[in-house]
């Protein structure tokens, strides 16, 4: 009979004890460097659109009301908390906090939303300071996303031949 | 006469509601410990009081093949569990001891095993088949290792009456008692697979079958069942320990109450462990190891029919 | 140098057949074949060289040279070479031979390339579809680059069923999945089981498909990836990323700085910990042995904090990018990452000790679930299920990769075959991981982690690339693009060629075998279905048939 191995193996159970916590029942907070919830700010920001174009979940949207004015839009609902935004920002506006409790049920809490004043900018993208071709805008110029429902317009360069515009399928939500 | 059956029936009112009482309350140690084992906080004692209490207020859902039925063999489950508490002592004699024999409690055992059964093909799907075809194997060769304790017992007292039988009978013969010895081995053995606890709990096995039998209950079908089941837990160590360790239950109430209760206690603890510690059988092999207890318990008859 | 031997060898053998060879390095042969010989040249690198199948990969090169490209991996374990034969096929009418008679292990590899990218492989011997839905229309081929990673096509058929096959004689119809509580994820196992024993299986799986390749070729960059790939697993994320990152690396001829092959050695070996100590723990509690679940994830967790300190997460650790690493391991994170070796050193080694004596557990895992030495060479098994069977193979040996080259570390075989084998050498390996991780924290020194890309990736080169996983051999097959992203990412994950083996283990045995056998080849079928579904109307459920009766070589039942 393999008892002496049970014994053995209730007895490493038995030494350990309890180890379970009572989260959330008392709050645990995650290691420092967690990559939790990005938090945007608005007084940093420059509006080059880096975050938005290495945003591997194309969660963050930008639209150009007019030529003054950018508005960026970071939905937050797919964001995977990889951080490659805060990585690519020239300005370190993006800083990623230790926030992980994030789940609501009104959606429109996880989105940040900036408005910024560009004074005489024309759009070139000359404003992000990329540190390697590898991550160079993909989408320059006016940026018109769609805010209302929420989807990134992909006006790439397709290399398809002839390619049509490319636009975004419009999902239903409700 | 009236006033004999009136006591009779208060009797067994107070029986069933200890029984009823209690069950519960044994499974939450049971879980408590479980989880001590597993370094975890786990359920408070009293979850399996709660969990009863939501599963009967949930929706009666009717799914498997024949709810009517489902619904039959869940009632007639804690029905059989009721009816056998009254013939069990738990800590005092019980009421129906001195009119009661114990092929009715046997019968009345297997009865609530074939509700399992029942339950099983009025579910029809076929995870429940496969479950109760398991549970078939393993009724076949696990119930008549109770039967034969009952029969040693009976032998040894000369009379088939509960209250004769559950009273240590195996070991009230003049010397030694090997039958009595041999016979409590193989019990000891066997505990573990009539409460239907890992290593044995193949009829229901979670990860192989999705619970097996009872995969299409739900709600209040469900209560009853797991109810049912808890119960078994108490009567099944009343019986083991009427039969083999009823040493104190003797004294005055409530002592020999209180003295039964820590008996079960003690019996639950070390089902738990055994539980907690090893992994489940697959029903071949577990069908070969209840064949080699009644070869044992066999021998255990022989020796009780020559008087050992 | 042995790729060169090798291609001399070959240039004998096949003279005219071999159009063109690239020697991408000692360890890299590419070989252009004509269409017509690409069964032959596959066929004699198989049996006569004994090299390992890896996989079989389709793409569309049509608006680069007009035809498809056609191209078959093997791994020469033993010269630490990989070699990819490769044929274009013409695109008017595009058939190849098939190779999957000879080869059973390339049998799902060569159906995903008919449904995918359309190219006809003549006499295979199961021609179903294995990753398109069932309703998909006929002739249209998702990864195609005429087809847009986001179109619906028309015509699909909501209504169109899968045919499954009629249950042998005597038997009942188990549906194993798509819910069944063993399962992490969906997959749909028909078993047709007779009382208690399984007399055959057909498998139904592809419904986690989420369109990775096809993302990876239109919309996302090259820095994107990594991040994509570590989510093609919960379990073996980094894994993936690395494997494309140095796919990507050995495609451009990219040089990645030491002290990031050493970072990226440390992430895969806690890697490696954490999802062995995991599976051991699953396996447990397959058996119903919760105790041993409990335990290892106690024992666990340590490892899920330290790599949340080192990578600001449990599990994506979002650490890999082309040309390095985004975090560096501070001398603290050092101190502490040690500590928490050597308590896990300890802890493991009593589980360990108890475990292996334990009879209870070898009663359920001896003898179930046999995969032996002449199934692992057909089938192409990797992994912990190739060593329990007593094939001496793992890639961080065979095909050094990072810092492996650097660090000792033995090879953990094992000679059964069956599910204890296989638990003895994972549970062993964990005392290897550790062995490397101290190695690797001892001869790391202090330098850049990332090697900064200046000018645009070169078009249009191919790299491969295999990394030891958990699991087995995960391979990548790239081609470089243009705009910032790859032409062709193909992901091969051990599951994919470890689960092709299930069938044969399951048959003739009994039913309440077949969870524990499933669960021993760790499967993560997560990894094996990543490739595409864009198909957002109908929740694309892919299907496929893979009777026992079909594996070559296999007696019917």
């Amino acid at each position: 009979m393999s008892l002496l191995s049970k014994a053995r193996e209730a007895i490493i159970c038995l030494k350990a004890g309890k180890v379970t916590l009572p989260y959330p029942a008392q709050p645990h907070a995650p290691a420092p460097n967690f990559r939790g919830r990005p938090i945007f700010d608005a007084a940093k920001c420059i509006g080059c659109a880096g975050c938005a174009n290495n945003c591997p979940a194309r969660e963050i949207l930008i639209f150009d009301p007019c030529q003054e004015i950018r508005v960026l839009h970071y939905l937050g609902r797919r964001c995977t908390y990889c951080g490659r935004c805060a990585d690519v920002c020239p300005e370190k506006a993006i800083t990623m906090s230790q926030d992980f409790e994030t789940a609501t049920d009104k959606i429109g809490d996880l989105s940040q939303h900036l408005e910024l004043f560009m004074s005489t900018c024309q759009r070139c993208g000359r404003c992000f300071k990329e540190s390697s071709p590898l991550e160079q805008l993909k989408l320059k110029g006016y940026r018109c996303d769609d805010l209302e429902h929420e989807h990134v317009i992909f006006r790439s360069q397709s290399y398809l031949k002839d390619a049509p515009v490319v636009d975004d399928i419009n999902i239903e939500l409700d | 006469m009236a006033g004999n059956i009136l006591w009779l029936l208060l009797k067994c009112f107070a029986n069933v509601a200890v029984m009823l009482a209690v069950a519960p309350l044994c499974e939450g140690v049971i879980r408590k410990m479980t989880a001590r084992i597993q370094s975890r906080q786990g359920p408070p004692v009293l979850q399996p009081y709660m969990d009863l209490l939501k599963l009967l207020g949930k929706e009666d859902i009717e799914s498997g093949e024949s709810p009517v039925v489902q619904r039959v063999a869940a009632y007639l489950a804690l029905s059989m569990a009721m009816l056998v508490a009254c013939m069990v002592p738990m800590g005092f004699a019980s009421p129906m001891s001195n009119v009661a024999d114990c092929l009715v409690l046997v019968y009345l055992l297997t009865m609530c095993g074939i509700c399992t059964l029942v339950a099983g093909l009025a579910a029809g799907s076929t995870y429940s088949l496969i479950g109760i075809s398991r549970e078939m194997m393993t009724m076949i060769t696990l119930e008549p290792l109770l039967a034969i304790a009952l029969v040693i017992g009976s032998m040894h007292t000369q009379s088939f009456r509960l209250n004769a039988v559950l009273d240590g009978s195996v070991y009230t013969i003049g010397g030694f008692p090997w039958s009595g010895l041999v016979i409590l081995l193989v019990m000891i053995f066997a505990f573990q697979a009539f409460i239907q606890r890992l290593p044995f709990d193949i009829a229901e096995s979670e990860t192989e079958i999705m619970e097996g039998p009872l995969m299409e209950y739900s709600g209040p079908k469900l209560a009853m069942f797991k109810y049912a089941q808890m119960c078994r837990l108490v009567i099944l160590a009343a019986l083991f320990i009427a039969l083999f360790v009823p040493f104190g239950s003797r004294l005055m109430f409530p002592l020999g109450w209180l003295i039964f209760w820590a008996k079960v206690l003690v019996l639950i603890l070390a089902v738990t462990l055994v539980a907690a510690t090893h992994a489940r059988y697959r029903i071949d092999q577990a069908v070969r190891y209840f064949a080699a207890l009644i070869v044992v318990a066999f021998v255990a008859l022989v020796l009780a029919s020559y008087g050992f | 140098m042995i790729a060169r031997e090798r291609l001399k060898a070959l240039e004998e053998q096949f003279g005219v057949g071999i159009e063109r060879a690239d020697l991408a390095g000692e360890n890299r042969l590419f070989v252009y074949v004509r269409p017509t010989m690409l069964k032959l040249i596959c066929q004699h690198i198989f049996r006569d060289l004994s090299a390992r199948y890896v996989i079989s990969i389709g793409a569309d090169d049509r608006p680069y040279n007009g035809k498809f490209l056609v191209a078959h991996d093997f791994a020469f374990d033993g010269d630490n070479l990989l070699c990819s034969v490769l044929a274009h096929v013409p695109s008017e009418d595009p058939k190849v031979d098939s190779i999957s008679a000879v080869i059973p292990a390339a049998n799902w590899a060569e159906r995903e390339i008919m449904d995918m990218v359309g190219v006809q492989m003549k006499g295979h011997p199961y021609p179903k579809r294995l990753v398109v839905p069932d309703g998909w229309p006929e002739g249209v081929h998702p990864l195609r680059k005429d087809f847009a990673w986001n179109q619906v096509p028309e015509g699909f058929d909501d209504q169109k069923e899968f045919k499954f096959g009629e249950p042998p004689e005597g038997c009942v119809v188990v549906p194993f999945g798509p819910f069944h509580p063993t399962l992490d994820e969906p997959s749909h196992f028909r078993l047709y089981v007779e009382g208690e024993m399984v007399r055959g299986c057909e498998y139904r799986g592809f419904m986690v498909h989420r369109g990775i390749e096809k993302l990876a070729e239109s919309v996302l960059s090259y820095n994107d990836i990594p991040m994509m790939a570590e989510r093609i697993c919960g379990i073996c994320g980094c894994v993936h990323s690395v494997a494309y990152a140095q796919a990507v690396e050995s495609a451009v001829g990219l040089e990645v700085p030491q002290r990031a092959q050493y970072i990226r050695t440390i992430m895969l070996e806690i890697e490696r910990l954490h999802s062995h100590l995991l599976w051991v723990g699953l396996a447990g509690h397959v058996l119903g042995f919760d105790t041993i679940f409990m335990q290892a994830f106690r024992i666990r967790e340590p490892i899920m904090w330290i790599s949340e300190k080192i990578t600001g997460n449990r599990k994506t650790y979002g650490m890999c990018v082309v040309g390095g690493m985004r975090r560096d391991l501070t001398p603290e994170l050092t101190a502490e990452l040690s500590g928490v070796l050597d308590k896990l050193q300890t802890e493991w080694r009593a589980v360990v000790d108890a475990v292996v004596k334990d009879k209870n557990i070898q009663k359920r895992a001896s003898g179930v679930g046999v995969a032996d030495r002449t199934l692992t060479k057909e089938m192409g098994l990797i992994g912990p299920m190739a060593r329990a069977a007593g094939v001496d193979i793992d890639c961080r040996r065979d095909h050094p990769y990072a810092a492996y080259g650097k660090v000792d570390f033995d090879v953990i075989t094992a000679a059964g075959g069956d599910v204890w084998s296989r638990l003895v050498v994972r549970a062993t390996e964990v005392f290897q991981s550790i062995r490397i991780i101290r190695q690797c924290l001892e001869k790391m020194e202090p330098g850049p982690i990332e090697e900064k890309v200046t000018d645009d990736l070169p078009v249009g080169r191919i790299g491969l690339s295999s990394v030891e996983a958990p699991r087995g051999e995960s391979h990548h097959f790239l081609i470089t693009g243009e705009n910032n992203h790859p032409r062709r990412w193909r992901v091969r994950a051990p599951t994919y060629q470890n689960l092709q083996a299930v069938p044969a283990m399951i048959k003739d045995k009994p039913l309440a075998d077949m969870t524990i056998a499933l669960a021993s080849i760790d499967p993560c079928f997560s990894c094996t279905d990543r490739l595409e579904t864009i198909d957002v109307k109908s929740g694309a459920t892919r299907v496929w048939s893979h009777g026992i009766e079909d594996l070559p070589g296999a007696t019917k039942g």
